[in-house]
């Protein structure tokens, strides 16, 4: 393994200097963009508020909200690990994203590991079983299932199962300030999340699926696979130990390029289920133009992209010796 | 003797037994352990004068540990910090006699001392809810009399400044030099009803605990809480909270639960935004002619399923007291829209819309979601005012924007029509200089009309106007020249409700004229106080 890396140096030292310069550009990007953003936060915050400004107001307050420090000033920041302050909060953006960021990360995390899980599971299973007529008919339910927005699972799943039937709550991550034992608050978060998870899990899952039952139908193909048979090696060994894990590669490029979107990925659930996330930290903040935490969180979503590319990168190589050597 | 005893004791027993079947049934004043009221944004920033977000919402957060020195209920202005206030015309002073035994949410007494300091304190640093320019300064009269002095008589006092007023603690301010960047706890106290507890900012809740010392007594609720649910209607239906502002046709179903459903007056208008500066706008007639080809109700029915009133023209609510029923008026008549544009030289091209010059009389519309009461609504107004312009001949490019976005664009001129809206419509007549006035040159809602100097000096007058009958012509007379002039075109004013459930004992309501300076949102303090 040594020897292979060092072997390999001068390709790891070009990767990583193309990687270093592609976060330069981003960081570049997440300085740029959001100043060409119409609108600004004094207008946004006053303009149609029951507070009327005069000009001289106006003006006094742009100038305590404007913040132009520069790139290299920005740059200067962001290596000191100083992410600003929010306009809106007046508070340091790294605690908005902090108190954020552990929420998206149990729903997205969770909605991920499931659907990927599942989605793997029964890709392989229904696979193996190629022609049959379960087969045929999950693989028609999920190319169906996969076409169908979170927007309408969510709604759909919010009307049936907490207007409705009122078994889950219809908004939130928790029951806002209850006075719950540590037990009690895990199981009031975990009701909150049934119906945000369920959303995500049915939209990630056919996906999933598809991907592992068509990488599964590759494999099984395989000279090696009718060698493992032969050899008279069970069924399952030959399915998950032979098949599957070579089967694996493309589901692992999903899983890292999915959570790469974490920030975006769960926008729309969250807004739905009003469930507090970075999503809807974005979100609000676009909304008031409070372009601290704009810029902030379109940087690490961004840098969190390129990190996770990076680590596929690695990943590949460990799974998969192949990539190693393909040049 | 035995049976006398025996008698006895099986009276003692049935007299118990009764006791035990009839107490539980008698309605005892239960306390409330705590209110929910559901709020689809949420984030309405920190509840102190210098951090809540500048829109109604806001303010109410914060005027939950802030007190004022008078207040509003639904039927008018009420004593707060302030027992009783007078007003001398000779020396231009307002007096204030406060209440004694008034303590901070800290246990520090209050006195005269902290109104006269907050008044300095807003001087030099604004807070833009209360207009302190006409102040000149304000005195201690002893510990439990203020005296507020003006420059001129100042007719919007007592809503712009006496009831909307926060009053600071001096032991806390006094030496806070930026109370925006002002982030310690003490920030938050105040000698309202509720003490600040937590603002749970990636969730957009709110927790407050009732202040036991608050001197108009111990409010109902030990605790007060603001959830942020997407769906408000939802939360309220399945039990989650207690309160939520609703959709009118929700009302229904939500009476069916056992909910009280409360309307408020039309104090919020939709209107049009024209850009009277650039030509054809700038002209009255082209104006009218475009109040002509607007039908108000087909507006109402279509995007908001008959949920509104059309909106007087002279800008005022007919449920204020002000209100001029003499305003003119521009009931629907296409025909007359065309007849005006035809006089204005347009001629009917081969496809129905106007031309001018070879040039095509096409117009743009900016619409965009506007907050209203702090719900941003969704409608098709667009659509439908595009639909009807365009039947009378003139071509529309309705554009849909981000509300920030829309709101840039107006701020700037760059537009030709606008979709916009505002409140305030039931409170102080200073709204007409707010939404007319040229004055204001930021903002998004207002006319910003300067051209009729008779409508300026008008404007100017009513604010100085402290007789209120010779106010109330002012302002009349302003109606109908806004409504003449027609710098921007109100439309309807859409139903306004909210809803809750009274098993918590609680009588929601909204404030005569809106809390402070209008806002129309039915969470009045008072209604956990008395």
């Amino acid at each position: 393994m040594i020897d292979r890396i060092t072997h390999s140096a001068p390709r790891w030292l070009g990767m990583v200097i193309a990687f270093g310069l592609t976060a330069l550009v981003m960081i570049y990007l997440s300085y740029l963009l959001p100043r060409l953003l119409p609108g600004d936060f004094v207008t946004s915050m006053y303009s149609s508020s029951q507070v009327t400004l005069t000009a001289e107001q106006e003006t006094e307050l742009r100038a305590y909200y404007t913040e132009e420090p520069g790139f290299y000033r920005y740059l200067a920041r962001l290596a000191g690990l100083d992410w600003g302050y929010s306009y809106a909060f007046l508070t340091p953006v790294s605690t908005l994203f902090f108190s954020a960021l552990p929420w998206t990360l149990l729903l997205l995390g969770t909605a991920h590991i499931v659907s990927m899980f599942i989605g793997f599971v029964v890709g392989v299973e229904t696979a193996w079983r190629r022609n049959s007529r379960l087969e045929k008919g999950m693989v028609s339910f999920m190319t169906i299932l996969e076409g169908v927005p979170e927007i309408s699972t969510g709604v759909i799943l919010l009307v049936l199962f907490a207007l409705h039937l009122e078994w889950f709550p219809a908004a939130g991550a928790n029951t806002a300030y209850a006075e719950l034992s540590s037990c009690a608050w895990l199981i009031d978060i975990g009701h909150h999340l049934v119906l945000p998870l369920a959303t995500l899990v049915i939209a990630y899952f056919p996906g999933n699926f598809l991907l592992a039952r068509n990488s599964m139908v590759t494999v099984i193909k395989q000279a090696y696979i009718t060698t493992a048979r032969a050899k008279g090696l069970p069924a399952r060994r030959v399915r998950y130990a032979h098949g599957a894990r070579n089967a694996l590669l493309p589901l692992v490029t999903r899983f890292g390029l999915r959570l790469a979107f974490m920030i975006t990925g769960a926008l729309v659930v969250e807004r739905i289920f009003s469930y507090p996330g970075l999503g809807t930290l974005l979100f609000n903040a676009i909304k008031a133009r409070d372009l601290p935490v704009i810029q902030s969180v379109a940087l690490i979503s961004s840098l969190m992209v390129l990190a996770i590319i990076l680590g596929l990168e690695i990943i590949y190589r460990i799974i998969d010796p192949r990539v190693e050597y393909a040049h | 003797m035995g049976e006398l005893i025996k008698n006895f004791r099986l009276k003692v027993i049935l007299a118990l037994m009764l006791c035990i079947l009839v107490i539980p049934s008698i309605p005892v004043q239960a306390e409330v352990k705590e209110i929910r009221i559901a709020d689809s944004k949420g984030d309405w920033g920190y509840p102190n004068p210098y951090r809540h977000y500048p829109r109604g919402a806001g303010y109410i957060r914060m005027s939950w540990v802030f007190d004022t020195l008078i207040w509003k209920d639904d039927k008018g202005y009420i004593p707060a910090l302030a027992r009783s206030w007078s007003y001398d015309p000779n020396s231009l002073t307002f007096t204030f006699e406060l209440r004694k035994g008034v303590k901070w949410h800290d246990g520090k007494p209050f006195s005269s001392a902290d109104v006269v300091f907050t008044v300095n304190y807003y001087k030099k640093h604004p807070y833009h809810w209360v207009l302190m320019g006409d102040i000149t300064g304000a005195e201690a009269h002893g510990v439990n009399r203020v005296v507020i002095k003006l420059a001129r008589p100042f007719a919007p006092f007592l809503a712009y400044v006496g009831g909307t007023m926060p009053i600071l603690p001096r032991h806390i301010w006094q030496n806070v030099n930026d109370p925006k960047k002002y982030n310690d706890s003490k920030a938050f106290i105040g000698c309202g009803p509720y003490k600040f507890v937590d603002f749970n900012k990636a969730k957009g809740n709110y927790l407050y605990e009732a202040f036991k010392g608050y001197y108009q007594g111990r409010p109902k609720a030990d605790r007060l809480i603001y959830v942020k649910a997407g769906n408000p209607i939802m939360a309220l239906s399945t039990g989650k909270v207690d309160m939520a502002n609703i959709q009118p046709d929700m009302g229904k179903a939500l009476e069916k639960k056992g909910m009280i459903l409360i309307k408020n007056a039309r104090g919020w208008n939709k209107k049009l935004m024209i850009n009277h500066k650039k030509p054809p706008f700038n002209n009255k007639q082209f104006r009218k002619a475009l109040a002509y080809a607007i039908n108000q109700q087909e507006i109402i029915n279509k995007a908001h399923r008959g949920f509104g009133t059309p909106a007087s023209f002279g800008l005022l609510s007919p449920d204020h007291e002000f209100y001029n029923q003499e305003t003119p008026t521009y009931s629907t008549d296409p025909l007359k829209a065309r007849q005006i544009l035809e006089r204005l030289g347009y001629l009917k091209g081969p496809d129905g819309f106007y031309v001018k010059n070879e040039r095509p009389l096409k117009i743009e519309i900016v619409a965009s979601n506007i907050t209203v009461a702090g719900e941003s609504i969704e409608d098709r107004d667009g659509e439908v005012i595009k639909r009807q312009l365009e039947s009378v001949g003139i071509r529309v490019d309705l554009i849909n924007l981000e509300q920030a976005t829309a709101d840039g664009r107006v701020r700037k001129w760059d537009f030709d029509l606008a979709i916009s809206g505002h409140g305030a419509l039931l409170g102080d007549a200073r709204v007409l200089n707010r939404m007319i006035s040229p004055k204001f040159k930021g903002s998004v809602n207002s006319a910003r009309f300067g051209t009729n100097k008779e409508l300026l000096k008008l404007l100017k007058d009513q604010i100085t106007e402290m007789d209120v009958k010779k106010r109330m012509a002012l302002v009349y007379k302003i109606q109908e020249i806004y409504a003449d002039e027609l710098p921007a075109i109100s439309l309807y004013y859409p139903t306004s409700m909210a809803a809750y459930n009274p098993k918590k004992g609680i009588r929601w309501y909204y404030t005569k004229g809106g809390i402070s300076i209008g806002i129309p949102i039915a969470q009045n303090k008072m209604s956990l106080i008395k």
